[in-house]
């Protein structure tokens, strides 16, 4: 499946392009220069993007384009990096958008012989694609449009005959343009940012994917040890190897120990039923199993079944997100309940955080009296309301009653209802909020003000002074530090390398791991140095995509609550970000990334020295 | 001697046996203090849990000490007295 003469190592050298207006299928050389400066995963696709894309586009629209992008380790034996990069310009916050998978369809899509996807146009019905190796086909999808996202897996199949393909799939909110709808592949998904609809908005029902190749490294002996020592590193160190037992849940009691566990749509952050929804209770009561991506030794994701009864569910999960999400932040406490509420997301194919947020926005616009029964469709919509809450994701995911209005996020429902009810509107960007605090965590505040999706834990990681790394009370440096997690998280997910291995990757900045694993596969020698700066490109290259959709520092901010409202109980009580505190942050970080202070965006001369010369007539 | 309470959630509860367990300290008594009459109790398999391989240290996690938050990196000099109770928290990731 190698394509011939790929100078560097890790890469297959070919992309694929399907054109949806004509079923039009190309196979194109990647460009050696873009590899080197971009590496892949959501840095190549950025700069792809940048040059493919005009600005100011309908992100609904046929001039939007969906890229899968895949990274050098994807497809390797190396652990955790198994994820893969989807991009497009998102439908909820209006600018360039990456999520990031994991599971196994991005090493399949090298295995079939390409290191990226690019969708672009629009099918004139549903359609899917089918990639078997080199043969690549854009088949008729009719039969599939309406069906959940496991139903149209299922009948997929059947249908090619082979139960190992891996497949992307959307929902039926993806289907109808849903501002948040995600995309479904396998198990796994690519939840935010509204991804989904894009892919949707191309009449592209899902694609499939069998590859039987194999992904070729100059040396084979250096990427084995690195490998072998990454393993190492998983078993041993206490932050990773925890992940195995309880998943991504394993921490909620402690976090509520901490002060830390978001609650009541994050009017406090202490839950009084945390008992009920812990990792422990979970592991006790629902998992089944384990799960893990390719190649990967963490282990964490869990498989969940609740057998019978109102809840009856089956679920890859749950997440740490969905305890977060639907028990806490709704305060319901009930793990059942909590199961059955991820399923029905995945079944309509939307993002739970941002569903979950929704619903607690409205749960508290109702108990302020801004929203009654009426507006309601009669439910009794109190925090707490299991019944309630299950009902309001029904009508989320059918965009129905209220639920047609929850389901354009918290901030376009604030701006509807009125009644002062955006000052509590957990979002960024319009992007809901993660079960992340940054309240006692000035690197974390300024990082997701910055960020470019918005309410991400993706585009920084409260890690640092989560764990007392770094003193959470100290206000100097903070701009750097940010940045510098931006470098980590964004070489990641260039190289797709799973984040939850960070102690290994970051967490303060591009760990020697993480350089060695790119060194390892692609045969290139980088320094730190060199590393860092394909990352500092990577995350300018995106600040400019937004830039040239007209974003500046005005959009770098964070919820009301969080610059308002200290944590009112708790061991973090009376932590908060005031306003000024943020915007002194803000030139802390942007005088750290040489940006302009005015604007918040890339000067001439950082562009230059970064080799985005091209970027300069768009936003200087 | 003092007598502090330790409590501990998933994976360092599962060493330890239960959410909250007493451990004595002779006075005076520091949280390392602590920390090494815990080791001496649940030995390699809690060294494990909190101990960094890698940079030859404690691991980095909070720590509740009553009702304020330590450092496991910078305070394990602090003080510990009769009745105190440490909540050990480490930091999660998130999916």
């Amino acid at each position: 499946m190698m394509a011939q003469g790929f100078k560097y190592g890790g890469y297959v050298g070919q992309l694929l392009r399907i054109n949806l207006n004509h079923k039009g299928v190309s196979k194109e050389p990647l460009r050696e220069d873009w590899a080197r400066e971009f590496v892949g995963g959501t840095g190549l696709a950025a700069r792809i993007f940048y040059e493919e894309v005009r600005p100011k586009i309908d992100p609904l629209g046929p001039e939007n384009k969906l890229i899968f992008m895949t990274g050098p380790v994807n497809g390797t034996i190396i652990p955790a990096a198994s994820r893969t990069a989807v991009c497009a310009k998102s439908p909820y916050t209006g600018s360039f958008f990456h999520s990031i998978f994991g599971g196994y369809l991005g090493p399949e899509l090298k295995f079939a012989g390409y290191d990226g996807l690019i969708v672009e146009g629009k099918g004139d019905h549903p359609v899917y694609l089918w990639i078997d190796d080199d043969r690549v086909e854009v088949r008729d999808a009719r039969h599939l449009w309406g069906k959940n996202p496991f139903e149209a897996q299922e009948i997929l199949r059947r249908e090619i005959g082979d139960e190992e393909i891996h497949i992307a799939t959307i929902g039926t909110a993806g289907e109808q343009g849903a501002p948040y709808a995600m995309i479904l592949i396998d198990i796994r998904a690519a939840g935010r940012g509204g991804i989904g609809s894009v892919m949707g908005s191309k009449n592209l029902k899902a694609i499939a994917v069998r590859g039987t190749g194999s992904v070729r490294v100059p040396n084979i002996l250096r990427v084995y040890n690195t490998a072998l020592r990454i393993n190492e590193l998983v078993a041993t160190l206490p932050a990773v190897q925890g992940l195995s037992g309880y998943g991504t849940p394993r921490n909620v009691a402690a976090m509520n120990a901490g002060g830390i566990l978001p609650t009541r749509n994050w009017q406090t952050e202490v839950f009084q039923g945390m008992k009920e929804i812990t990792g422990e209770v979970m592991r006790d009561k629902v998992v089944k199993g384990d799960r893990a991506c390719f190649a990967c030794s963490i282990n964490c994701t869990k498989y969940s079944v609740v057998p019978s009864g109102p809840y009856k569910s089956i679920i890859n999960g749950a997440d740490y997100e969905t305890i977060y999400g639907f028990g806490s932040i709704c305060e319901v406490d009930n793990i059942e309940v909590l199961c059955k509420a991820d399923e029905l997301c995945d079944h309509y194919g939307i993002d739970l955080i941002s569903t979950a947020l929704s619903i607690a926005w409205a749960m508290e616009c109702y108990e302020k009296g801004i929203l009654t029964k009426k507006d309601t469709d009669g439910i009794d919509l109190k925090f707490g309301n299991a019944a309630g809450m299950l009902l309001m994701i029904e009508k989320i995911g059918r965009r129905e009653g209220l639920g047609a209005l929850l389901a354009k996020g918290t901030r376009e429902a604030s701006r509807v209802v009125g009644k002062k009810s955006f000052r509590f509107a957990v979002q960024n960007k319009g992007l809901e909020w993660p079960g992340h605090t940054c309240r006692p965590f000035p690197a974390a505040a300024v990082g997701y003000a910055t960020g470019p999706r918005g309410g991400s834990h993706h585009d920084i990681r409260p890690t640092a002074e989560k764990s007392g790394l770094v003193d959470r009370k100290v206000l100097e440096g903070k701009g750097a530090l940010a940045a510098e997690i931006n470098h980590w998280l964004i070489l990641c997910d260039s190289m797709l390398l799973c984040h939850l291995g960070e102690p290994i990757w970051g967490p303060t900045k591009i760990s020697a791991h993480t350089v060695e694993a790119l060194n390892a596969v692609t045969g290139w020698n980088l320094s730190y140095e060199q590393a860092r700066k394909i990352a500092e490109r990577e995350w300018n290259m995106i600040r400019c995509l937004s830039a040239r959709e007209g974003f500046n520092r005005s959009d770098d901010q964070l919820p009301i609550r969080f610059m308002e409202e200290p944590i009112p109980e708790g061991p973090m009580k009376g932590s908060c970000i005031p306003k000024e505190t943020l915007e002194r942050l803000k030139d802390d970080y942007y005088s750290y990334r040489g940006w302009d202070l005015k604007t918040g965006n890339p000067t001439q001369e950082k562009l230059v020295e970064l080799g985005l010369d091209f970027a300069i007539k768009d936003i200087c | 001697m003092a007598r502090v309470k330790v409590r501990t959630f998933s994976a360092i509860r599962d060493v330890l046996g239960a959410e909250v367990v007493e451990v004595e300290v002779s006075l005076p008594a520091t949280v390392d203090s602590v920390f090494q009459a815990l080791l001496m109790e649940y030995g390699e398999d809690l060294k494990k849990k909190i101990w960094d391989p890698e940079a030859g240290e404690m691991a980095p996690f909070l720590m509740r000490l009553n009702d304020e938050i330590i450092r496991s990196r910078f305070d394990s000099d602090r003080p510990i007295k009769d009745g105190d109770e440490i909540a050990i928290i480490f930091p999660i990731g998130g999916g």
